[in-house]
């Protein structure tokens, strides 16, 4: 038996929901093929979402220890995590959440196909290890994701030698925990564990950490790091990884070229994320790859007409493709757009904001100050501390800066790094200025409410442009 | 055989054209001179019609895109019967320069009843308020964003000449940096040089001034204005001139030519009795060539008419040939549709002598710079009552200064001088039954 639907989207996460929303409010009958057993794919069930509930755990931890300075009286004894109540609040928020997505799927007559997809030959996708069948689509969207991957040097052991899958799950804090990469993963995990009180040493290959970032957020948040005990590795590349009954051996190459043996309790690998197209019978089919990843043009079209791909599992050709859930989800509308045959244009790749929610957090978007000098921009800075802020000083959280990279010639907003308190949303205000293609003048003439963070932002604007009101 | 559609050349100074709306959709079978879709130019918004009859096989421009002139916008499908072969007509060749500084009153409005002649003030101020409005209701504001702005202003572009690919048309940073990059249009060494007064500098910092940037129209008028006038010997000679005689037979005629629908203005009299004049001193209606004197066998008279984006000078070809009720209603008509973007291109070409009218603001009478290539241009002053002399008596008249900017290249003082004299005697001595 066979069933027919205008699209049939393979993948449940950010990217495929998402689209299957869309789809469906635009008039069309849609299926989602998801193996997993809830909604919502690598973000609200593995990534994002526990993460962050697991980071705001970290946060009251450290609100309470720092009960003395806030004036709050603890009976007796030192706050500490109890890792069974700490999970049963994460998994009840993802819970919520994938279930959420379940209620979204019913409002919008989107059929829910438990299974693995592969793709049968034109138009027809077959589902497998679920209810096998065969179904009939006008246009497939293939929303696979990614999963963590490892470098050849370490076995992944789900033990001792884990990745982020795991790092969600532990029931107890480890004494000692070692981080492979210093990415959002790396730091974030840092940031949880360091709180909860394991004794963290984060390794990194690159000289500085979260190498996408600006050179002087990686500054900053090294030395935020430190002050928090954790031990950073920076340059420093592990050669090799044993798991032991008591946990886990590390070589480490140092940069100056002297080899470390670290003893720890886990290692945390977070190398980043590889595509998932194992079963889906893409290459098959006809699609394009290019390093396993599935090849797609602007509007996210693969080489196989009526075949789109989006998220995680897409390379377009074109430097790194960034694997997040809001650029899933925004490729995902365009592509049901596309579809529904609605006017769409190609997402500009240099206004996706990166959010990291380490602490202190950082947000971003656009061009760094080292990108905006290499493309040839006459690039000037503006920095403003949130330290200076009343607003920082009534939260204690005096950390970190906001800088704007500017063009000189016209003015324009490159890029908007900060690191340090809610920088995770005030990003926000600077996505919508290089969107919009705002100038500094513009951010400076912009009221920035008093007191608030988001002040910092004004205030580096004013730097951009000589100096700054109160520096 | 298809028919080519091709962006119209509007203007001498207009390279491009953005099709702002097409009328007609592929598939729709179209008549001949049928609007087919409209333009906006920098000078001029126009409806133009269809080349040939047939069928839109094909739309080559989207809405809202800019193309250089003479492109292929669409394909007009013939059916097999009606197959000429013939390629599209050559487009029309420039047009003069753009219209000179004072041609900047509509031409019907020509029309001056000496009561409000009396209080320019307030007619002055009644028509700022009124062309105002119009500017705001029609202005096509092209929606951009702050950098943009800025490039704009840094690079002297008008981002209404460029195609916006973001959303709802919004010209983006990456689009007018296109436009830069490939669509300036380079006025040459010479006309910059023009630009460029010796004594100009860039003032200090600091100093108590604004600057801004030309905008392109203004810089084009700067570069034809100061192109006419280094090609030109321009002289003046300014006539006073009784319109006693015309008023009274516009007050006589003026129900007669109501019942046909037209306004009868000063205007079309000046008109009238220039065509006269053009026909006596053929001299005045030619222009020069190298070592030629080209003549001119018809009389194109063109008429400046202010729009809200700038100016134009639309043609009324074969001027000779209409009677008094023709050139009125032929003028309303050519200053109806410049302002409501219904001229054809061809409306704009051709012309071989143009009026202007600088009275429209209570001025005297003005010296109107040469509408290139043409070697003559009538100014109008404002038309009022004065007291003058007659028969050793002070008399009220109503009263106008007229006056002819020539090129002595071409012409002399003396012919200029005659010209003039025809036309001050054709209205003065207007006969109410010729007409």
């Amino acid at each position: 038996m066979s069933k027919s639907f205008d699209v049939v989207v393979i993948g449940a996460g950010t990217g495929g929901y998402v689209a299957a929303i869309r789809a469906s409010q635009l008039g069309k009958t849609v299926a989602v093929v998801e193996r997993q057993s809830a909604l919502g794919g690598t973000c609200l069930i593995w990534g994002c979402i526990p993460t962050k509930a697991l980071l705001e755990h970290a946060h009251a931890l450290k609100v309470i220890q720092q009960a003395s300075e806030w004036g709050v009286t603890i009976p007796s004894g030192t706050p500490a995590i109890n890792m069974t109540q700490v999970h049963a609040r994460k998994d009840k928020i993802v819970d919520g959440l994938t279930k959420g997505i379940a209620f979204l799927f019913k409002k919008n007559k989107i059929t829910w196909i438990k299974g693995t997809a592969r793709l049968a030959g034109p138009g027809k996708v077959e589902v497998f290890e679920g209810d096998t069948q065969t179904l009939e689509a006008k246009e497939i969207v293939i929303a696979t994701g990614s999963s963590p991957r490892s470098v050849p040097a370490v076995t992944i052991d789900h033990s001792r030698i884990i990745t982020s899958d795991e790092a969600i799950h532990l029931k107890e804090v480890p004494k000692s925990l070692v981080i492979m990469g210093s990415g959002a993963v790396g730091v974030e995990f840092a940031s949880i564990y360091r709180r909860f009180g394991s004794e963290v040493t984060i390794i990194e290959l690159v000289n500085r950490l979260v190498p996408v970032e600006d050179e002087a957020v990686s500054t900053e948040l090294e030395k935020s790091f430190k002050k928090q005990g954790i031990t950073v590795l920076t340059g420093t590349k592990i050669a090799k990884a044993t798991s032991t009954p008591s946990g886990v051996t590390i070589e480490a190459q140092t940069p100056d070229g002297k080899t470390q043996t670290i003893s720890a309790d886990v290692l945390l690998v977070a190398t980043g994320r590889g595509p998932v197209t194992t079963g889906l019978g893409a290459e098959e089919a006809g699609i394009k790859m290019e390093r396993g990843y599935i090849k797609v043009d602007e509007l996210y079209r693969t080489s196989v007409p009526g075949v789109s791909a989006i998220g995680d599992v897409i390379t377009l050709g074109t430097g790194v493709h960034p694997q997040l859930a809001h650029v899933s989800s925004m490729e995902g509308i365009i592509t049901a757009e596309r579809i529904a045959g609605k006017a769409v244009q190609p997402l500009d790749y240099d206004h996706v904001p990166g959010c990291t929610y380490c602490d202190p957090e950082i947000g971003s978007v656009g061009l760094t100050e080292a990108r905006a000098s290499e493309r040839g921009y006459d690039v000037r800075i503006g920095t403003f501390p949130f330290g200076v802020l009343g607003r920082a000083r009534m939260a204690g959280e005096l950390e970190g800066f906001v800088k704007i990279v500017a063009d000189r010639k016209y003015d324009e907003v490159l890029g908007v790094h900060m690191i340090g308190p809610r920088s995770t949303e005030l990003v926000a205000e600077a996505v919508l200025a290089l969107r919009l293609e705002c100038t500094v003048e513009e951010l400076i003439k912009t009221i920035h409410a008093h007191p608030t963070f988001s002040e910092a932002v004004g205030e580096a604007a004013h730097a951009a442009h000589g100096a700054a009101i109160h520096m | 055989m298809p028919t080519p559609v091709l962006m119209p050349q509007m203007g001498e100074s207009i390279a491009e054209g953005t099709i702002v709306r097409w009328i007609k959709k592929v598939g729709d079978a179209v008549d001949r001179d049928e609007p087919l879709f409209e333009i906006s130019t920098d000078k001029v918004d126009a409806e133009i019609p269809a080349p040939a009859a047939g069928v839109l096989t094909e739309i080559k421009v989207k809405e809202g895109e800019t193309v250089a002139v003479n492109s292929v916008v669409a394909t007009i499908g013939t059916s097999s019967d009606v197959s000429s072969g013939q390629e599209p007509e050559a487009p029309p060749a420039p047009p003069p320069v753009a219209p000179p500084r004072d041609a900047v009153v509509p031409a019907d409005v020509l029309d001056q009843p000496h009561e409000k002649a009396a209080t320019p003030q307030r007619k002055t101020n009644g028509r700022s308020a009124t062309a105002s409005k119009s500017v705001e209701d029609d202005s096509r504001k092209q929606r951009s964003s702050p950098l943009v702005r800025r490039i704009a202003r840094d690079n002297d572009v008008d981002i209404s000449q460029i195609h916006g690919s973001g959303l709802g048309g919004r010209v983006t940073k990456n689009d007018i940096l296109g436009y830069i990059e490939t669509g300036i249009r380079d006025p040459g060494p010479g006309a910059r040089e023009n630009l460029e007064s010796p004594g100009s500098r860039t003032p200090d910092p600091g100093s108590r001034v604004e600057i801004k940037p030309l905008s392109v129209m203004r810089k084009k008028i700067a570069e034809h204005m100061v192109m006419s006038r280094r090609t030109s010997a321009h002289v003046h000679s300014v006539f006073h001139v009784n319109f006693s005689n015309v008023e009274r037979i516009r007050h006589q005629k003026k129900a007669e030519f109501e019942q046909s629908g037209v306004k009868l203005t000063y205007m079309a009299f000046i008109a009238k009795a220039a065509v006269s004049a053009l026909r006596k001193f053929p001299i005045v209606n030619a222009s020069l060539d190298g070592d030629n004197v080209v003549y001119k066998k018809d009389i194109n008279l063109g008429i400046a008419v202010a729009l809200e984006r700038g100016l134009i000078v639309p043609v009324i070809k074969h001027a000779d040939e209409k009677n008094l009720l023709g050139l009125s209603r032929a003028i309303a008509d050519i200053a109806n549709r410049a302002r409501s973007k219904q001229l054809k291109p061809e409306e704009v070409h051709d012309g071989t002598f143009t009026i202007t009218n600088p009275g429209q603001f209570g001025s005297q009478f003005g010296m109107p710079i040469i509408n290139q290539p043409q070697v003559a241009i009538l100014g109008i002053g404002t038309i009022e009552k004065r007291p003058i002399v007659i028969d050793d008596a002070i008399a009220i008249r109503t009263m106008a200064y007229l006056t002819l900017g020539y090129d002595h290249r071409l012409v002399d003082g003396a012919t200029g001088d005659q010209f003039m004299a025809e036309i001050k005697d054709q209205i003065e001595h207007f006969d109410a039954e010729r007409i």
